[in-house]
């Protein structure tokens, strides 16, 4: 490192040093905005996962029974239902989907939880009629006509599900992000403060190296770097916070609700450079706009 | 080395109110001079001083200092005309956490000069100046006299070719300020030029050097091996 990084260096240092209390709460501010800015694109991932999930999927599903609930469907009552769906005027098209096949879905869907899928017999998951509409929304007439058919277990319409799902998990997602916005504006705000008191107690020296011809950038450095290291230390902490939490609740949520899959520890991982970026981008802005009046020429 | 051409400085006062600092002033210092700006408060001194520094930009008119055209330069190559300027001030402007050494090699740093060249440097200045046994003295440790001749020192460590020096003695008793003439004499004979805006009747008197007078931001004299004025 050259005389000149080290002066920088030291220099911001002993700027964060000195102001130990605003330093701690500016860290401590990015901290829960790049939390909370962190958690709603998790959550945009999570919906991400969810729905590439679905849409590939049909509307519609009927299980069938297979003595779990109710007589096992006879292979001509099977032949039947099939026909009588593919006769009905809103009816797209008809996929059988066998007890293999739903457990193949089903390992797939949940490859990354092995504990989940070796509880499971490849017996247990219900064969089904999965058909897809002309109309989505004419659901009802499928779910009146058939849901007494003999055979029939349960007539689900996916699609309410991933509505709901969607319209819920929008919401909190969109207040997890303006209330990130104004936190970070918040800890922006605060970060430029900070700049500015700094500036200010060591202004004799800023004013000498102005008067020898120091450049702008070598005295201006040091004061945003002291910004940009809060910034980073919170981004960082912010990250680590994440880290800790998410995958656990995310698993606890997957135990629970099995109809999805859910984020883990890589989506955490690949959210971290977008955390940095978002926390040292935000310190280095504010610092320089502090810094524009205060230190002019 | 320097050259004021009809330069005009207003200041902006409240709404519409103008304060005329220099009002069409044409000056011109050649290399190696030795000149006294001499004027009552408000008279302009502080603007002149502050326009070579480029602290404060002409309104109208042309301003060279050092080769460059003040009124063209641009924002970002103002640290360069400044290192070809050492100003030294009333008082003293010294950071009170550094040593007298460290004051002096802080100038050098600043601008990027390498350790060895700062270490070769900084002895040869203190020893100009007299103060080679202070290296390692705090600015309050020592007398007024001393800290001035540490900014001289600071404000010639770069071997710039103009000294500015406003009121360099404003701060100082009568027998020390003589000390620090002497010392501003030997910098000018190195062949820097020095500039030095003073109210000190004596000094100016006593050095017989070139005096520009101000008076109401207007020139109104200008005479080699001056004195003071006012009916001396």
């Amino acid at each position: 490192m050259t005389a000149r990084w080290r002066y920088i260096m030291v220099e911001a240092f002993i700027g964060l040093r000195r102001n130990l209390m605003m330093t701690f709460a500016v860290v401590l501010s990015v901290t829960v905005s790049l939390t909370l800015l962190g958690a709603s694109l998790l959550l945009s991932d999570q919906v991400d996962l969810a729905t590439d999930d679905w849409v590939g999927r049909v509307e519609v599903s009927i299980f069938l029974c297979d003595d779990r609930t109710c007589p096992a469907i006879t292979p001509e009552q099977q032949e039947e239902l099939r026909s009588e769906l593919e006769t009905q005027e809103v009816v797209a098209e008809v996929f059988y989907e066998s007890k293999r096949e739903a457990f193949e879905r089903f390992q797939e869907l949940f490859s990354d939880q092995p504990s989940l899928v070796d509880a499971i017999d490849p017996d247990t998951l219900p064969a089904s009629f999965r058909v897809r509409l002309e109309n989505p929304n004419l659901f009802n007439v499928i779910a009146d006509q058939f849901s007494a058919f003999p055979g029939v277990d349960e007539i689900v319409d996916q699609r309410e599900v991933l509505n709901q799902f969607l319209r819920f998990t929008n919401v909190v997602r969109n207040a997890a992000l303006i209330v990130a916005a104004i936190q970070l504006v918040a800890a922006g705000v605060l970060i430029a403060n900070t700049i500015r008191v700094a500036a200010f107690a060591r202004r004799e020296q800023t004013s000498v190296m102005r008067l020898v011809g120091a450049s702008n950038w070598y005295i201006r450095l040091p004061f945003v770097l002291e910004g940009v290291m809060a910034g980073l230390i919170g981004a960082l902490a912010s990250w680590g916070l994440l880290y800790a939490t998410v995958p656990r609740v995310a698993g606890n949520l997957s135990r629970d609700i099995e109809l999805m899959p859910f984020i883990g520890a890589e989506q955490v991982i690949l959210v971290g450079p977008w955390l940095l970026i978002a926390g040292t981008g935000i310190a280095a802005f504010s610092s320089i706009v502090a810094l524009r009046r205060f230190l002019d020429v | 080395m320097i050259r004021l051409q009809n330069v005009t400085k207003t200041y902006k006062r409240g709404s519409d109110g103008e304060v005329v600092a220099l009002k069409d002033v044409s000056i011109e210092v050649n290399k190696g001079e030795f000149v006294f700006v001499v004027g009552p408060s408000g008279s302009g001194k502080s603007t002149f001083m502050k326009l070579l520094t480029r602290e404060q930009i002409i309104d109208e008119g042309e301003l060279w200092v050092a080769g460059k055209n003040l009124g063209t330069l641009r924002a970002w190559k103002v640290p360069v005309l400044r290192r070809e300027i050492g100003y030294v001030y009333q008082d003293f402007k010294l950071l009170s956490n550094k040593t007298v050494y460290e004051n002096i090699a802080f100038a050098l740093e600043v601008i990027g000069k390498q350790r060895r060249e700062i270490d070769r440097r900084v002895p040869e200045v203190l020893e100009l100046v007299g103060l080679a046994d202070k290296a390692k003295a705090q600015p309050h440790e020592l007398s007024g006299g001393q800290q001035q001749r540490v900014s001289v020192a600071r404000a010639f460590v770069n071997n710039p070719r103009i000294l500015l020096c406003d009121e360099p003695t404003g701060n100082l008793d009568p027998s020390t300020s003589v000390g620090i003439m002497k010392l501003l004499d030997r910098i000018n004979r190195t062949g820097a030029t020095v500039v030095m805006a003073t109210h000190d009747q004596h000094i100016v008197d006593s050095m017989r050097r070139r005096v520009i007078e101000l008076e109401d931001g207007v020139v109104v004299r200008d005479q080699s091996r001056g004195v003071y004025g006012y009916g001396s």
